[in-house]
């Protein structure tokens, strides 16, 4: 068997990588002592992808929102059963998530790896959809919808990319709407499948105390599908505009909340998305870090509370760096921090500060190798946007002050934009 | 495939002053940490100024009087983490305070990271920011103001905010009534003085847990210990425990109207079972058949069945005996589902429970302890309350008591589960939320 094995002595681990003659990537990370064994099974296909060709024919289609979630949630349905109460047979716990460029299918387990292993391989490659449970799926989909709407801190993040967003799908609720739902069909949903269910636009990630022979073995049995080709999806063009600057709702919260975000106009993908990613959220917790003179002085004016957050979230297909939280006033802070981060744009950050905070972000990598499910989930989402989680270490140590500079003026010299919600 | 994995176990190291240190045997992960609890009766002129202590602490000690400056050490630290907050756990309330950094093989040049990262949890909880007798009255007011805001905030997450207030209503008159952050009366009264002088109390009278875990030298834990016992300590306090029985004469019907779109059903029941007593396990079994897991009564028939809701699940509360039953509907599907909750509980009180639903349980529960073992907070939450309530069970016993529960152990188990509270979270007649920019 062909494979390739790396130790990455930073964190100490060491990473498999096969390819399996369909094309599709395998994964697997030795956790020696763990008891625990996750697997994942991902497309890379999120709420995003709703402009594309069907595979098979030259018909590009315009699909509901929040189809690809709703495949999801089907995909769980067998002929023979919902996949949920068998892998549960087993002692294993499944589940599987969409966000707005993948969809991923996963479980944990401590025993019988193999057979849950085989499962979770088997089902996503076989939907099986009628009208009726198509139907029926409506019903839960709906009411997980209606939960997200009471959702303060859903909401503020949502409409924030509403703000952010003129034309780009990444402003859509990943679930869709009520009355998106009700325009899907069995036929809508197997087209959507057999676009992005391709092995080449899949990938297998294996996390636990295992074995690479066995774990590549079994997928070498499992996967009978073969490669329908390249995905040909579209976005549209987005300007660098933001769609609007302000937006505001009202809902049953005790104080406003506020989130605040600038789009990064830049596409960038592989190695370098890494470290765009890493310079923007050291420039963020410089600017904005619980050890910031910013953070500070709005925790002391009674502006933000232990709520406060921010984030840089990069991907291939668009980008943003966003923060916020509880405030009395969110107008008044945003206007603040507004000011720090035009001075940020002009003057960037300073050696020793990146230097300290570069340390810090290398003791969270190191962290994040402490448990399976954050492997396997970061090593799926570096793999799918062109690179790798074990490369994050070189990334550190190549990373330097004039870069993320460059960086912070490419950014943060753009527009910000604001979204609150009010109490009722 | 893969080989055993390795026994997690828990060896005491000293036990003096009402303080126990012990250790934790695991050694394959990335980080080292401390954890410590210091725990009191859940009372209600205490709760909310215990909850105030670790935000204080977490402001400033004597020699980081600035948070920026205490902060950046940490991240010079590898992003060294030292935080604290309050929980209860039944009747008992823990101010808790931990401290983790990555292991020295993963720094730069090998430093050592343990002594320095104790020293500032050391310093924050025994030389706080003090004056005029009290606590420094600037951070005093910032996090009093703070503590409130997060007391009113419970009403922003709808999920747990029913279920709040379906045990509060349950517990009418029962410590466990009191939340873990107490209430905005009670902080109100609260003063940098009458704090400063709960702080004290805290550090010399209240019964303490200390759990070391991850790769660190006898040495640098002797030292820690040796600092840490030199706090002074005085009479060690006596906690209560938390009465689990309680027989119900008359169901609570409690409705509230708020401006959601989705109703949330909560109902409340008592299961009369003690966190460490035998009947414990079957308790756990019957949980998770009627709600625990996707294979559960509750899962099939309330979303699979009647796609009534997206999540319909039962929660035991170990200390208090309590058990839970949540789900988010909409409000005139409200009666239905009402109708097959109950009908799932009395199918456990009738035994119609399937052979593949006990054993699919049982196997969840067992996934659950030896996945709990890759995780070094939820060992430390494991022998935590292990040691609160007095059980010795380890990781390996328990997971046998599970496995030895029997059909007949959970449906006697069934028949003791009374339903005390019906709580709903009603949608105002005209739901807002929509479109109203």
């Amino acid at each position: 068997m062909n494979y390739n094995t790396q130790f990455y002595e930073k964190v100490g681990e060491t990473l498999y990588e096969y390819r399996h003659e369909s094309g599709l990537k395998v994964f697997f990370v030795k956790k020696a002592g763990y008891n625990k064994k996750t697997a994942m099974f991902g497309t890379n296909y999120g709420s995003i992808d709703n402009v594309f060709k069907v595979q098979g024919s030259d018909r590009e289609i315009e699909v509901p929102d929040g189809i690809a979630h709703f495949l999801e949630h089907k995909l769980f349905e067998q002929k023979d059963g919902n996949m949920l109460d068998k892998f549960s047979r087993l002692g294993a716990s499944p589940n599987a998530f969409t966000s707005f460029t993948q969809t991923v299918y996963y479980f944990s387990c401590t025993d019988l790896f193999e057979d849950n292993f085989r499962m979770l391989l088997d089902y996503v490659q076989n939907p099986w959809l009628t009208d009726e449970n198509v139907e029926k799926e409506k019903g839960i989909i709906g009411q997980e919808i209606r939960m997200y709407e009471d959702n303060a801190e859903w909401r503020v993040f949502f409409n924030l990319l509403e703000c952010l967003y003129v034309k780009h799908p990444a402003k859509l609720e990943i679930a869709g709407s009520i009355e998106s739902i009700s325009k899907i069909t069995k036929e809508l949903l197997y087209d959507c499948y057999h676009t992005f269910y391709t092995p080449s636009n899949m990938i297998v990630v294996v996390v636990g105390d295992l074995e690479p022979e066995g774990v590549f073995s079994i997928v070498d049995d499992m996967i009978k599908f073969k490669d329908r080709g390249k995905v040909e999806k579209r976005y549209p063009d987005e300007p660098e505009e933001l769609n609007s600057e302000y937006r505001e709702q009202k809902l049953s919260v005790s104080m406003p909340l506020f989130y605040m975000g600038i789009k990064d106009n830049k596409r960038v993908s592989g190695a370098e998305l890494l470290k765009r990613r890493i310079a923007l959220s050291i420039a963020l917790n410089d600017t904005m870090g619980r050890s910031s003179t910013l953070y500070n002085r709005l925790y002391e004016e009674g502006l933000i509370n232990d709520s406060f957050r921010f984030e840089a979230s990069l991907d291939q297909a668009f980008g943003f760096v966003a923060w916020g939280g509880q405030s009395v006033d969110p107008k008044k802070t945003a206007e603040i921090i507004s000011g720090v981060l035009k001075e940020l744009a002009e003057k960037g950050i300073d050696e020793k500060s990146f230097t300290r905070i570069k340390k810090s972000y290398q003791g969270m990598y190191i962290r994040s190798f402490n448990s399976v499910d954050t492997i396997a989930r970061e090593v799926m989402d570096t793999c799918f946007n062109g690179t790798s989680y074990f490369d994050v270490g070189k990334i550190y140590e190549e990373l330097d002050v004039s870069y993320t500079n460059n960086v912070i003026r490419e950014v943060f010299n753009n527009k910000a934009a604001l979204s609150v919600i009010n109490p009722l | 495939m893969g080989l055993p994995a390795g026994k997690t176990s828990v060896e005491k190291l000293a036990e003096k002053n009402g303080v126990q240190f012990y250790r934790i045997k695991s050694d394959k992960f990335k980080t080292t940490r401390i954890d410590l609890f210091f725990m009191d009766n859940l009372e209600r002129d205490r709760a909310s100024g215990n909850a105030l202590l670790p935000s204080i602490l977490k402001r400033g000690c004597a020699s980081y009087p600035s948070v920026t400056e205490f902060e950046r050490k940490l991240e010079e630290l590898y992003g060294a983490d030292i935080d604290g907050g309050s929980l209860k756990k039944g009747e008992t309330q823990l101010i808790s305070f931990h401290m983790s950094h990555i292991s020295d093989r993963y720094t730069l040049g090998n430093e050592k990271l343990f002594d320095e990262c104790s020293q500032l949890l050391m310093c924050i909880l025994e030389k706080p920011l003090i004056e005029e007798n009290g606590f420094k009255k600037s951070v005093f007011a910032k996090e009093r103001d703070n503590l409130i805001d997060y007391i009113r905030s419970r009403v922003n997450n709808k999920m747990r905010f029913s279920m709040t207030r379906c045990i509060e209503e349950m517990c009418k008159g029962e410590p466990y009534a009191i939340s873990e952050v107490g209430s905005e009366a009670d902080a109100l009264l609260l003063t940098p003085q009458n704090t400063l002088e709960l702080y004290r109390e805290m550090i010399q009278t209240y019964p303490a847990y200390v759990y070391i875990s991850g790769e660190v030298d006898d040495i640098s834990i002797q030292n820690f210990i040796d600092n840490f016992i030199s706090m002074g300590r005085g009479n060690i306090k006596s906690l209560k425990t938390s009465p689990v029985q309680k027989n119900v004469s008359e169901v609570k019907r409690i409705d509230e109207s708020m401006d959601v779109n989705q109703g949330k059903l909560c109902l409340g029941f008592r299961t009369q079972v003690d966190a460490c007593s035998p009947d414990y396990y079957p308790l756990v079994v019957y949980n998770g058949i009627l709600g625990g897991d996707t294979h559960s009564k509750l899962f099939q028939n309330v979303r699979e069945k009647a796609s009534l809701a997206y999540y319909a699940q039962s929660i035991l509360e170990k200390y208090k005996g309590l058990m839970i039953i949540l789900s988010g509907i909409e409000a005139e599907n409200r009666g239905k589902a009402e109708e097959i909750i109950l009908k799932q509980v009395e199918e456990m009180k009738n035994g119609n429970i399937s052979k593949e639903e006990i054993e699919a349980t049982k196997k969840a529960l067992e996934t659950g302890m030896k996945s709990m073992q890759d995780s070094q907070g939820s060992i430390v939450d494991f022998f935590m309350s292990q040691h609160l309530t007095n059980c010795t069970e380890d990781f390996d016993s328990q997971a046998e008591k599970f496995k030895s529960v029997s059909m007949d152990d959970v449906v006697r188990i069934a028949q003791n589960v009374q339903l005390d509270t019906v709580y709903f979270l009603k949608p105002n007649e005209k739901a807002s939320g929509e479109g109203n920019e």
